[in-house]
């Protein structure tokens, strides 16, 4: 068969010394990095990242709120279910799942401290909708013409937000 | 660009009409002036529009002499009905316009949006209508 045919050097041209020569050859492109395997340079973040970030760790922070505070859940639940809905919308848009963690670039969100009272929790919540929603707002400013109306209904829903926490 | 205009122009011209309706079922003077708020606030929207198409060299057509109602204002829980659904059609009406704006005109347009879903939601309150918020206000459907 042709594939257990031995290939002899003088069928395709090759000496024993020029492979060698042509190994060391790649060895020194290699070590001036022509062929070395360094990461591709990193992918552009996403100009609608921060909003995605920011609506999975208020979706995080209303379950955890939830679960300490359970005399709220009828209150916060729709709002979680809002930012989730925006997370899977942004993803959509965004064209990939986050590469990055929510719990790490979300924003400054205050977990509410054993013992916090509902209207501290709520208030604390009623601030970080007002600092998201300024992200949305300056995305939907910023953004294309296609992903306006969905970043727009977004930043709405964040306003929202802040009068249902009053 | 003038269809989105003339769409969110025609809510608003809408909106009006029945807040001046709806206002005389309301008696809590928090929601008259509130009712009175909105109007004035979508006749400003109007206005702007009504420039907006005017730039763009089109006309912006005659405002309806009366509207059919989506159901009949009897009382207040039926005036409360009719302002959110209002609301939330006139979010509805300015959402496309941020997709053929930009820089200033689509803030006027996000603010336009922003606005509506907010009273939307307090209307909401005032009528015991739950859940307050949805997630994409002026996504129909």
């Amino acid at each position: 068969m042709v594939l257990t045919d031995a290939v002899r050097m003088s069928e395709v041209g090759q000496s024993r010394r020029r492979l060698l020569g042509a190994g060391l050859a790649l060895t020194s492109l290699g070590g001036c990095g022509l062929f070395s395997h360094d990461p591709d340079p990193p992918t552009p973040v996403d100009a609608l990242q921060p909003v995605l970030d920011e609506a999975l760790a208020l979706a995080i922070a209303y379950d955890r709120a939830i679960l300490s505070l359970p005399a709220v859940a009828d209150r916060l639940s729709p709002l979680a279910a809002d930012h989730r809905a925006h997370a899977a919308e942004l993803v959509t848009l965004i064209g990939r799942t986050s590469p990055t963690s929510a719990a790490a670039s979300g924003p400054a969100l205050t977990t509410p401290s054993a013992g916090a009272s509902a209207d501290e929790v709520i208030a604390g919540f009623r601030t970080a909708e007002q600092s998201a929603l300024k992200t949305a707002v300056a995305a939907c400013k910023a953004t294309t013409a296609v992903r306006a109306g969905s970043v727009g209904s977004i930043a709405a829903c964040r306003a929202t937000h802040v009068e249902a926490l009053r | 660009m003038s269809e989105q205009f003339a769409a969110a122009l025609a809510a608003e011209e809408a909106a009006i009409y029945a807040y001046g309706l709806l206002g005389v079922k309301l008696t809590a003077r928090a929601e008259v002036t509130a009712a009175r708020a909105a109007e004035l606030e979508h006749r400003e929207r109007r206005d702007w529009l009504i420039n907006k198409i005017a730039e763009l060299g089109s006309s912006s057509g005659p405002t309806p002499a009366g509207y059919t109602l989506p159901f009949p204002v009897i009382d207040r829980d039926s005036a409360l009905d009719l302002a959110i659904k209002i609301e939330d059609g006139v979010a509805q009406a300015w959402r496309p316009v941020l997709g053929v704006t930009a820089d200033d005109d689509r803030t006027t347009a996000l603010a336009a949006l922003t606005d509506a879903a907010v009273r939307a939601v307090r209307w909401r309150r005032l009528n015991a209508v739950t859940p307050l918020t949805m997630a994409f206000p002026g996504r129909a459907g």
